[in-house]
C-alpha cells in the first residue's frame, strides 16, 4: 500500500453486539482497517461471521455498538448515496419497474431530472453491455444479467465507492467467473474504490489488491493479505503457483482460527 | 381467452335460457314459480322504468358505497399498522382471523337491537363486513414487502416517505386490491342481508316481499340484475388487480 494513496474508508474499532432473548451475542469485535482510494479490497470469511453486518455499518445502514466508520475522514451516521452505492447478494431489482427504470431508481430518489436520468441509464446499460434489455422486466433476465443491471444501477449515481455484499454468491460457477472478469473490466474503466464481500477465497484473491480475512463468533479481522498479483488478470492466474501460495496463506489464517473461534463462539452463546 | 372457449361458454348460457323458455312453453315448469325468460325480461324492463324500484336501488347503493368509503380507509390504516408493528400485528391478527371465521350474519339481530332499523344499523353492519377482510389483506401486504428492497432504497438515501411511496405502495398494491375487491363483495352481501332481515327500503326488502307474494317475474328480474351488477364490479376490479400485479404473476 503506497503511502501516497489517500484512504477513503476507514473502520476504527468497530464492534456489534446483538441482544437476542436477553443474551448478548458479540457479532463483531474491534474491527479496524483502511481502504485506499481506487483499490479493490475483499473481505473473506465463513458464512455467518458478520460480513453483511459489517458492510451495512460501512454503508451507514446499521449503527455500530462501538467504534466508528469514516469516509473521506468524516464519520458515517447515515447512508451517503453521493459517495457510496451498495450491492446486495440478491440483485434486488424492483420487479414492477422496467430495466431502464431500475437503473434510474437511485437518480429518481436523488431528484435528478427525467431527461438526465434516461441519458445516464442508457450510458450505464451500454457499459454493462445490456442496452437491448432496457424495456424488459427483471424476471425476463438471467441471474447474471440481473447482477450486471444491479452494478449498472449502483454506478448510475456516479459514486466513488461500491460496497458489494456477495453479489455473485447465488450464481453458478461459470457465470460467477464471467461476472468476476466483467467486474474487473468495469472497475478498470470506472476507477471506483470497491469493497467486496465473499466467502470464496479464490474469488477474493482473483479480484483484489488487498484481502481482509475474517474469523467468526466474534467476527474479527485475523489477517490482511497483500494480493500483489499482476494485472490485468485472466482465469489462468488461478492455476499459477503464486496464486496457490497466497491462497494457502489465507486458508491457514481461516482454519487456524477455526478452533479458537469455536470455543469463543460457544462461550458467547 | 380463446375464442373457441368463449363461444362454448356463450352457447352454454344460451342453451340454459333456451331450455328454460322451452320448458315453460311446453308446460314442463310451472310459470307461477318459474316464469319464462321472456317474461322476466319484460319485468326487468318494467323495473328499470319504475321510479320506486330505482329509489330502492339507490338506497342500497348509497349504503354499500358509504360502508365501503368509511370501512376501507379505516381497515387499510389498521392493516398497515398491524403489518408495520409486529406487536400490534401479533395481537390483532389471530383475533381478526377468528372473527372472520364466524358467520357475521348471526350478529344481525343484535345489530338491530342496538342500532334500530335505520341507515346507521345497515351502515355499521356493512362496515364490519368490509373491515376485517381489507385489514387482514393490507397487513399481509405490508409483511410481504421485501426487506432487501427497503434496505436498497435506504442505501440510496430514500427517507421514510419516499420508501413508502416507491417500495411499499407498488409492492403492496396487488394484495391490497384483492382485499378491496373481497371487501366490496362482502359489503354487498352484508347490506342486502340486513335489508332482507328487516328494513323499510332497499333491494333486499323488495326481494323478500316479492318472494313472499309470488311476484316471481319481478323477483327473478331483480335477482338477475343484482347478479349481473355484482359480477361486473368483481370482474372490473379483478382486471385492475391483474394489471397492477402483472409483475407478480410473471415472477411466479
Amino acid at each position: 500500500m503506497a503511502p501516497a494513496i489517500p484512504v477513503v474508508i476507514e473502520a476504527r474499532g468497530l464492534g456489534k453486539i446483538f441482544s437476542v432473548e436477553r443474551a448478548p451475542i458479540v457479532a463483531l469485535q474491534d474491527i479496524s482497517f483502511a481502504v485506499p482510494e481506487g483499490r479493490f479490497v475483499s473481505l473473506v470469511g465463513p458464512s455467518g461471521c458478520g460480513k453483511s453486518t459489517l458492510l451495512q455499518m460501512l454503508a451507514g445502514l446499521v449503527p455500530s455498538t462501538t467504534g466508528e466508520v469514516l469516509v473521506d475522514g468524516a464519520v458515517v451516521r447515515r447512508p451517503i448515496p453521493e459517495k457510496i452505492s451498495v450491492m446486495f447478494q440478491d440483485a434486488t431489482l424492483l420487479p414492477w419497474k422496467r430495466i431502464a427504470e431500475n437503473i434510474e431508481f437511485p437518480l429518481e430518489i436523488a431528484g435528478v431530472p427525467a431527461a438526465e436520468r434516461h441519458a445516464r441509464a442508457a450510458g450505464m446499460l451500454a457499459l454493462v453491455g445490456l442496452s437491448e434489455f432496457a424495456e424488459r422486466y427483471p424476471h425476463e433476465l438471467s441471474g447474471g444479467m440481473r447482477q450486471r443491471i444491479a452494478i449498472a444501477r449502483g454506478l448510475a449515481p456516479n459514486p466513488r465507492i461500491l460496497l458489494m455484499d456477495e453479489p455473485f454468491g447465488a450464481l453458478d460457477e461459470q457465470t460467477r467467473i464471467k461476472m468476476g472478469h466483467e467486474l474487473l473490466r468495469i472497475w478498470a474503466k470506472t476507477k471506483k474504490t470497491i469493497f467486496f464481500i465473499t466467502h470464496s477465497l479464490t474469488e477474493a484473491l482473483f479480484l483484489s489488491d488487498i484481502v481482509l480475512v475474517m474469523s467468526h463468533r466474534p467476527g474479527r479481522i485475523v489477517g490482511v493479505i497483500d494480493a500483489a498479483l499482476p494485472r490485468p488478470r485472466t482465469y489462468d492466474i488461478i492455476g499459477s503457483a503464486e496464486f496457490g501460495a497466497v491462497r494457502n496463506r489465507i486458508w491457514k489464517l481461516i482454519s487456524q482460527d477455526d478452533t479458537e473461534a469455536g470455543e469463543t463462539g460457544m462461550a458467547s452463546l | 381467452m380463446k375464442p373457441s372457449v368463449l363461444a362454448a361458454q356463450a352457447a352454454f348460457v344460451l342453451f340454459v335460457i333456451g331450455a328454460w323458455e322451452y320448458g315453460d312453453a311446453v308446460g314442463l315448469f310451472d310459470p307461477k314459480i318459474l316464469p319464462p325468460p321472456s317474461q322476466v325480461a319484460v319485468a326487468l324492463k318494467g323495473l328499470l322504468q319504475s321510479a320506486s324500484f330505482l329509489g330502492d336501488a339507490a338506497d342500497t347503493i348509497v349504503r354499500v358505497i358509504a360502508a365501503f368509503l368509511i370501512g376501507a380507509p379505516i381497515a387499510l390504516a389498521t392493516g398497515f399498522v398491524m403489518g408495520e408493528n409486529l406487536d400490534v400485528g401479533r395481537s390483532l391478527s389471530p383475533i381478526f382471523n377468528l372473527v372472520l371465521a364466524v358467520p357475521q350474519s348471526i350478529f344481525l339481530p343484535i345489530f338491530v337491537l342496538v342500532f334500530g332499523l335505520g341507515f346507521t344499523e345497515k351502515l355499521i353492519f356493512g362496515i364490519t363486513h368490509v373491515f376485517f377482510v381489507v385489514a387482514i389483506n393490507a397487513a399481509a401486504a405490508v409483511r410481504e414487502v421485501p426487506h432487501g428492497q427497503v434496505l436498497l432504497a435506504r442505501s440510496f438515501g430514500a427517507g421514510r416517505f419516499k420508501i413508502y411511496r416507491s417500495i411499499y405502495m407498488p409492492a403492496m398494491a396487488p394484495q391490497v386490491m384483492t382485499g378491496l375487491r373481497l371487501g366490496i363483495i362482502f359489503d354487498i352481501i352484508g347490506i342486502l342481508l340486513a335489508e332482507m332481515y328487516a328494513s323499510r327500503s332497499g333491494l333486499g326488502v323488495l326481494l323478500l316481499r316479492w318472494g313472499e307474494s309470488y311476484a316471481v317475474d319481478k323477483l327473478m328480474a331483480a335477482t338477475v340484475l343484482i347478479s349481473l351488477v355484482t359480477i361486473l364490479i368483481n370482474e372490473l376490479m379483478r382486471v385492475f388487480e391483474h394489471r397492477i400485479g402483472r409483475w407478480r404473476q410473471a415472477m411466479a
